[in-house]
């Protein structure tokens, strides 16, 4: 045990090699540049989804929140358009499809008729009671001849 | 980008501890200058990303493996070779006056390749960065106990490579 940590502190003691001293400008020099080109000069190596989510960035970050109202009052005209829209649409739908009555249906209404028919007479008959072919009198003659009758 | 002097200070500080880390990882001197640009150049893009961090050294560290990693792997097979042929002729520790000790250096850097990458980037950090497992682990994001096993394995394969000099030391 106590060999292993000599053999491990003379590892330990050992000094690292230095970085050529040449590489600091370069190297610092280098990140100055990339930085104040990105993001445009660092589309290198990246991936087309990138490299348009970092341009449409540069686009938009200067007035979000111009972006941001423009692109609701797009949202509100298409919801506006589609609910204008739409339920004409669904009418018509409606309307195109055709009508289905099952026979239990039918049964029903054929009933309502009846009951009405019983309850208001027949409908030929008021039809006769007051024709519309008939010839048009002033009321004032209309009225007299129901004070004869 | 951070103020010239905020980033010749982080330069200043840490460009020697990256630049040997980078070296015994890589095992290539033109690969660490290139990582070593590039965790700068990030820096100077994102100097939030540093301001954030409580510790700069393991922060940068960590960087500088993430972007070693990609560069190997964007090398594939072609770091292969030059790893097998290059490795000897490397030295990751300065330079020494007296021919023994010289000859240890040598030989401690050329048993450094001979360990798999995973176990040489735990050795490194453990021996010359002085982290503790937990740190280490937090930088390799890997288990605690994986890096203790990986330093084990490590030390005892350098032990074994480097027994004849070890034997003088004892």
């Amino acid at each position: 045990m106590n060999g292993e940590d000599q053999f491990e502190k003379r590892l330990q003691g050992l000094p690292p090699r230095p970085v050529p001293t040449s590489w600091r400008e370069g190297i610092l020099r280098s990140a100055r540049a990339e930085a104040v080109a990105a993001p445009g000069s660092t589309d290198r190596g990246q991936s087309p989804s990138r490299i348009l989510a970092a341009r449409l960035s540069g686009i938009l970050w200067p007035h979000p929140r111009a972006w941001a109202g423009l692109a609701a009052l797009w949202l509100v005209v298409l919801a506006l358009n589609l609910a204008a829209h739409d339920p004409a649409g669904a009418a018509q739908e409606m309307a195109d499809r055709p009508v289905r009555q099952s026979p239990e249906m039918r049964e029903l209404l054929k009933q309502q008729e009846q009951l009405l028919a019983e309850l208001v007479g027949p409908l030929g008959a008021r039809e006769a009671k007051h024709p519309d072919s008939a010839p048009h009198q002033p009321r004032s003659q209309i009225y007299l001849e129901s004070l004869n009758t | 980008m951070p103020p010239d002097s905020e980033l010749e200070r982080l330069y200043d500080q840490h460009a020697t501890a990256l630049f040997a880390f980078l070296l015994n990882f890589t095992r290539d001197e033109e690969d660490s200058r290139e990582v070593l640009q590039e965790v700068f150049v990030r820096i100077a893009r994102q100097p939030e990303l540093i301001r954030t961090t409580r510790d700069e050294r393991s922060f940068l560290i960590r960087l500088a493996h993430n972007a070693a990693v990609d560069l190997m792997r964007r090398r594939g097979t072609r770091q292969q070779h030059h790893e097998q042929f290059g490795r000897e002729e490397l030295s990751i520790f300065a330079a020494a006056a007296d021919p023994d000790e010289a000859a240890f250096r040598a030989a401690l850097s050329t048993a450094l390749g001979e360990l798999p990458p995973d176990q040489r980037t735990v050795v490194h950090l453990k021996l010359w960065e002085g982290l503790t497992f937990v740190e280490i682990a937090g930088i390799l994001n890997l288990p605690p106990n994986t890096a203790a096993s990986r330093y084990r394995y490590g030390l005892d394969k350098l032990r074994d490579l480097l027994r004849p000099f070890y034997e003088e030391i004892k």
